[in-house]
């Protein structure tokens, strides 16, 4: 059957973030690994071009010169145990959870069909993970947990991640900038590429603090530091920012009025927000959300609201998915399909619709013949209490 | 995921200190190691006076030099490695999600969602991640539902270890239920049983426990039961195997009672037989999505707008076990049948809706079916219910 073939794209079209974040998480782990190599060796090679001059120059005894050498071993030394550690604690872990990562996806490549058992496997664990990224932008961090820990899957789901992100957001919610501007300065590049000026709105929130509290010394100072160099995209923004200084934290002058309001760092816990999962190719929904939308969409009808049609075994019927599903659209179709209401089986040629004769209701022939040879021939219709023989059912023809 | 895995491996060689050989240029282990051994040297000579100083820092000098050079050209090697791994995954994954704006977030909405997952961990026997997320989230759970998933749960565990008492109790009180839904449960808990004690236990055991529990059930699985009795003469198992009934020695006689008795069990509660956020989510996430954001780009690119912004402007397929409810379209005049626009039977057996009936009516209240030639009266049409 065409509808039971896997549809992969369509699966892969979300799990770009599954791949991506430890990838992001390498590439950090390597700019490390970067900064230690040209710390350490570019002192190496500096010293060592001093001992030499000064060796030429005859300024230092050959003993010196091997103190200056001894220098030079402890910090290859130190790189080399810093590079391990890296490696050990960061590089490795994270290339096995890239690894383990690419695996789960290319299992569900050579899946055929959504019959099989694997794929329903495969599924399950694509829910769990589903629910611990919803749990985990919802603020229920302890399920989240408790669910990868149970299922095995901690690195198939982005704790880390996660928890870095709350950590910096409650930072922002106590009014401190000081965690978000770390973050800033780990993703300089990154930010720049994608034209992120989270880190302006950073700068300015500090320095609007610093007049608010009367420093404004050391306001212009932090100005003349940090917003200045933004000069050639916030131009507008810095002025008024200058300006500001003649303004108290009471003003009722509109823009200065703003900038003093409180309700920015709610702004700024949001932008910042937006801005890591830009990185990280997260969507702003979480998966589930998205995953249901379409999910309740393609299955929504009229008829899941009509208490007479009711399916039990229909998601939508359920009360609480058919409240979520108010905010989808209906689903769309262009041809019939006839299920029986008593085995939920679709009717087609071979299994025809059969009405009864009064009342209209119509079922399956194989359901009401299972009917008709448990009672001598005799069929009665569930929902009307119509009795009529097989026989006098009328054949229904849906074209 | 063949391009990637590919990539990956190269970054994994390279970055491991094992795999040295495998980079153009050597390992930054060795390249350190190297340089340390020099920097000894070069100091064991200064102290021991064999050279002239200024001979032994110049040649250090360049092996710094010469050092340094390979370890970045191993850090410029991985870092390419690393690019081309991106690359991979953004040809293996050339769509971003779409933005949506935020989803179920009115209290009522966020409140029904919290308590379809509440009752999925409970569903699906996850009870320690429940209490939790109960816990936490504050949603309220029925108790008695809530009792009731975990006494399902004991019972599917006793299955699970082949012990079918638990599930035999609850079909015992349960079988009026089971038997308004012609459910062969119960015949096949004791089918199950009187197989592992045919194959375990011998075959007088296997018939005494046929005699005591067969005979209720002779009415409706007659021949089941003869099957179940003549499988004998083909003992033992290795000659079952390849017999007739070798069907009534494969692991799913057994393994098909957990979900048989989780649906029948669910049913009794007026819950769906499938989990419902695994249907939602593996249709939400098998291609649906994907469908509909193609469907909207085509909608935005001819730029129309959807004509009905609460239907989905393409149809989305989906496979016979998720078909919940009949859904008659009407072949005269495409439109999906309502309260207001019922299907209506012509005698012919054809089925069209009560306004393409009005339009196709002649004069006289006569009606000619445009399927077949059979001409009737518009008031011998029979409004039907699927
Ligand atoms: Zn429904």
């Amino acid at each position: 059957m065409s509808a039971n073939r896997l549809n992969v794209d369509g699966i892969m079209l979300f799990e770009q973030p599954f791949a991506r974040v430890p990838y992001e998480d390498y590439r950090k782990v390597f700019r490390t690994s970067q900064k230690y190599v040209e710390k350490e060796l570019g002192a190496v090679q500096t010293s060592c071009g001093d001992l030499s001059k000064r060796v030429n120059l005859g300024t230092v005894t050959a003993e010196d010169a091997a103190k200056g050498i001894d220098g030079m071993i402890a910090r290859v030394e130190t790189l080399k145990r810093k590079l391990s550690e890296l490696q050990d604690s960061a590089g490795a872990p994270t290339l096995g959870v890239m690894r383990e990562r690419l695996e789960h996806l290319a299992q569900v490549e050579s899946i055929q069909s959504t019959t099989e058992p694997e794929f329903a496997r495969w599924a399950d664990v694509r829910l769990d993970r589903w629910l611990v990224d919803w749990a985990l932008r919802n603020g229920k961090e302890q399920t989240a947990r408790t669910l990868a820990e149970h299922k095995g899957i901690q690195r198939l789901v982005d704790i880390d991640l996660f928890s870095d992100i709350r950590r910096i957001e409650d930072a922002l919610r106590n009014q401190s900038c000081t965690e978000a501007l770390a973050w800033c300065s780990e993703n300089r590049n990154a930010l720049r590429k994608i034209k992120n000026t989270l880190e302006f709105d950073l700068r300015l929130q500090e320095y609007i603090e610093l007049i608010r509290t009367g420093k404004r010394i050391e306001a212009i100072a932090y100005s003349k530091k940090h917003l200045i160099a933004w000069q050639s995209t916030h131009q507008q923004q810095i002025r008024t920012a200058a300006a500001l200084l003649c303004f108290p934290p009471k003003t009722t002058c509109g823009p200065y009025k703003r900038l003093y309001d409180k309700g920015r760092w709610k702004n700024l816990a949001d932008s910042f927000r937006l801005a890591i999962y830009n990185l990280s190719t997260l969507p702003t929904e979480p998966l589930l959300h998205l995953a249901m939308y379409a999910g309740l969409a393609s299955l929504k009808l009229p008829t899941c609201y009509d208490p007479e049609t009711r399916n039990a075994d229909c998601p939508i019927c359920d009360p609480d998915l058919g409240r979520l599903a108010q905010e989808v659209p209906f689903s769309h179709h262009v041809n019939s399909t006839i299920v029986c209401r008593l085995n939920g089986k679709i009717m087609d040629a071979d299994n025809m619709p059969m009405a009864f004769p009064q009342s209209g209701q119509v079922y399956s022939k194989e359901a009401l013949g299972e009917m008709a040879a448990k009672n001598d021939g005799f069929v009665t219709c569930p929902r009307t209490g119509e009795q009529c023989e097989f026989s006098a059912l009328r054949k229904v023809f849906i074209s | 995921m063949d391009g990637p895995l590919k990539e990956l491996a190269k970054l994994e060689k390279l970055t491991s200190d094992t795999g040295s050989s495998k980079g153009k240029s050597p390992s930054t282990t060795t390249s350190l190691d190297s340089l340390l051994q020099s920097l000894r040297q070069a100091r064991d000579r200064l102290q021991a006076g064999e050279l002239a100083s200024a001979d032994v820092l110049s040649s250090l000098s360049q092996t710094v030099e010469l050092k340094k050079k390979d370890v970045e050209e191993r850090q410029k090697e991985i870092y390419s490695c690393i690019n081309k791994y991106g690359k991979a995954l953004d040809k293996k994954f050339p769509t971003f999600l779409p933005s949506y704006p935020p989803l179920f977030s009115s209290s009522e909405s966020s409140i029904a969602l919290e308590r379809t997952i509440a009752l999925h961990f409970l569903r699906t026997g996850q009870f320690e991640t429940a209490e939790t997320f109960i816990e936490e989230s504050g949603v309220h759970v029925d108790r008695r539902l809530h009792d009731n998933f975990i006494d399902l749960h004991h019972i599917i565990t006793a299955l699970r270890q082949g012990n079918i008492a638990p599930a035999l109790e609850w079909t015992g009180r349960n079988r009026g239920f089971l038997q308004s839904r012609s459910s062969a449960l119960e015949f096949h808990l004791h089918r199950s049983q009187y197989m592992h004690l045919l194959l375990n236990s011998g075959i007088p055991t296997a018939l005494t426990y046929a005699q005591s529990t067969f005979p209720t059930f002779f009415a409706q699985h007659e021949s089941e039961i003869k099957r179940l009795t003549a499988c004998m003469v083909f003992l033992p198992l290795t000659r079952l195997k390849t017999s007739p009934y070798k069907d009534l020695v494969s692991p799913s006689i057994h393994s098909d009672l957990e979900p048989m008795f989780a649906k029948e069990y669910c049913a009794s509660l007026g819950m769906s037989r499938q989990v419902p956020l695994r249907v939602v989510g593996d249709i939400g996430g098998g291609g649906a999505l994907a469908r509909i954001e193609k469907g909207r780009k085509v909608m935005r690119e001819r730029k129309s707008e959807w004509s009905q912004s609460d239907e989905l402007p393409i149809e989305i397929p989906l496979p016979p076990e998720n078909r919940y409810h009949s859904i008659f379209a009407c072949p005269v005049s495409k439109e999906q049948s309502t309260e207001q626009n019922p299907p209506m039977m012509m005698s012919c057996g054809h089925v069209i809706t009560k306004d393409s009936l009005q339009k196709l009516s002649k004069p006289g209240g006569r009606v000619k079916c445009p399927y077949c030639p059979v001409e009737s009266a518009v008031t011998s049409a029979l409004r039907v219910h699927f």
